[in-house]
């Protein structure tokens, strides 16, 4: 070795920049990092729908149950929270609640015993997914595994009743309902409603408000509220359109506006659109401005 | 030879306590309960039956996580140390060894379930949830399923190294909570050899599903007195054999 190769000065640009170097590297793979997961979550599937998708590969729970051996509880605790967060962006957006039977499957596969996961599915299913055969099958398998728990027979019977139109089944349902322990007391007071009258107002608007008074579940209570309005609409609907029936028996023609029949004495006074939207006539029959199946 | 066996669990016991893993593991358990907390505004009506499944559920995978982490490498340290010579030379028989090893691990268990236990009803306090001591029960059934599972543990920890042994107790945990499928499929299978093997394993493998009550607990269903029992005295009595197989194992070795 030469003296002035270990006398000479240390080149120092280099001797920095190598200094420096790990550092802006590890810098840039953070920001490579954020860039990346921008990308990746701006790719139309976000984290719930993606963990949606995962679960509509079980077939209906069975191998999830096996896998998670003795946490069955808490994976179908977890599922729930996921079921009440699925159905809660969809009830804010497209109102498609495509997997929601299917998830409520998984969850009862996993933990058969939690009887709000079948009164919460079933109500959602029946009423927002408009399949309330899919409910019924749910608390049917409910009430398989709870054959003492009284309310999901009756949520069967009061989905047969609303929906189907199965009244014979709907009263069946009630009165094993109403005979199971603890049931609770307006069970046995919607056996009578079933058999004497069905199908109006009054008795589906009583049914809805003891429902109301049954759950502590925030998003039920609001599914409930909004069915109470709903209710009042038809019941709006129907009442003008008796005045128009009147009116046209009486007049041989349809009148012109809803406010004819007020000023002619038909009706009172027009019941109130519970959405904020008008009664009109179209044809001679009675309808709103609110489109029934865009009702938040 | 109770005092051998009591001087060897006890010095498991504060040499555990050292670990660092242990005292992670004791408060990652705490910090998961305690994050039911956060779910409790959103669990629409559910929230006392999710802490409490959360809660449980936490005390036994924390506990299963430590009778296999910690008692995987709990024969085979002393043997890698070369601290095995030491106790051997001094008049402790083998068999105590294993015992006193064992003994001292679960002392370590059921101090980290009291731990978690205290933690789990300070958690159901604060978030004004219905306590019981109905709850209690699972994690008494948790303890004897820890009683198993740690014997499962010190057997593999006598023979193969700590990694391997941790990985092969949870393999039997994971197995031990499926043998009912063994069963069935004993059941269906049409093939005689399949349905005497799958009998066999049945009855071979620890049935750890025996232990797991919380669903019980949780929803407040009655208990069968006489399951808990014989339950219990399957863990006691399942332990005492793998311990005893642990024992022929390690006389075999020559130290």
């Amino acid at each position: 070795m030469k003296i002035t190769e270990v006398t000479a000065p240390v080149p120092k640009g280099p001797g920095l920049l190598i200094n420096i170097l790990p550092v802006v590297v590890v810098v840039w793979g953070f920001v490579g990092v954020y860039l990346l997961q921008l990308a990746i979550d701006s790719t139309s599937r976000r984290q719930g729908e993606r963990l949606m998708q995962e679960l509509a590969y079980f077939p209906s729970g069975v191998a999830l149950r096996e896998a998670v051996i003795e946490y069955r509880e808490i994976v179908a605790d977890f599922i729930w929270l996921t079921a009440i967060d699925y159905y809660g962006r969809h009830q804010e957006t497209d109102r498609r609640y495509e997997w929601l039977g299917h998830i409520f499957e998984i969850l009862t596969t996993l933990d058969p015993r939690f009887v709000g996961a079948y009164h919460f599915g079933a109500i959602t299913l029946a009423w927002d997914a408009h399949k309330p055969i899919e409910a019924l099958r749910l608390l049917l398998n409910g009430m398989k595994a709870n054959p003492l728990n009284w309310q999901l027979p009756f949520d069967a019977g009061f989905i047969n009743y609303m929906l189907t139109g199965d009244y014979k089944s709907a009263a069946q349902l009630f009165q094993v309902a109403a005979e199971l322990p603890g049931a609770w007391t307006v069970v046995s007071r919607w056996v009578p409603y079933i058999t004497a009258k069905t199908g109006d107002f009054e008795t589906a608007r009583q049914m809805w408000k003891d429902l109301y008074y049954s759950t502590e579940n925030k998003k039920l209570r609001e599914l409930i509220i909004r069915q109470l309005q709903v209710l009042k609409l038809e019941e709006g609907i129907a009442r003008l359109q008796e005045a128009v029936d009147q009116f046209y028996e009486k007049e041989k023609r349809l009148p012109n506006r809803i406010e004819e029949l007020v000023g002619q004495g038909y009706i009172k006074e027009i019941p109130e659109e519970p959405f904020g939207g008008k009664y009109f006539i179209e044809n001679g029959k009675v309808r709103s401005t609110t489109q029934p199946g865009l009702i938040k | 030879m109770f005092n051998r066996v009591f001087g060897v669990a006890l010095n498991t016991f504060r040499e555990s306590l050292r670990d660092r893993v242990l005292v992670a593991l004791i408060v990652t358990a705490i910090v998961v309960m305690a994050g039911a907390k956060v779910i409790q505004p959103v669990a629409m009506g559910e929230a006392d039956k999710i802490i409490k499944d959360l809660g449980l559920s936490a005390i036994t995978l924390f506990c299963v996580l430590i009778a296999v982490l910690v008692g995987g490498r709990i024969v085979y340290r002393e043997v890698e140390k070369r601290t095995i010579y030491l106790i051997l030379a001094r008049p402790v028989r083998r068999l105590e060894f294993i015992l006193g090893k064992y003994l001292g691990l679960m002392a370590v268990l059921v101090l980290s379930l009291l731990i978690m236990t205290a933690g789990f009803y300070l958690i159901l306090l604060i978030s004004r949830v219905s306590v019981t001591l109905y709850l209690l029960w699972a994690v008494l059934m948790t303890a004897f399923e820890l009683a198993l599972l740690t014997a499962v543990a010190v057997f593999f920890s006598t023979f193969v190294t700590p990694i391997a042994s941790s990985v092969f107790t949870f393999i039997i945990y994971f197995i031990g909570h499926s043998t009912y499928l063994l069963k069935q499929l004993a059941a269906m299978s049409p093939v005689p050899a399949i349905k005497f093997l799958g009998v066999v394993l049945y009855y071979i493998l620890p049935n750890l599903g025996n232990f797991n009550i919380r669903g019980d607990v949780v929803y407040g269903v009655p208990l069968n007195p006489q399951a808990l029992v014989l339950s219990a005295l399957y863990g006691l009595v399942y332990s005492l054999t793998l311990l005893l197989i642990a024992v022929m194992i390690f006389n075999r070795k020559d130290f």
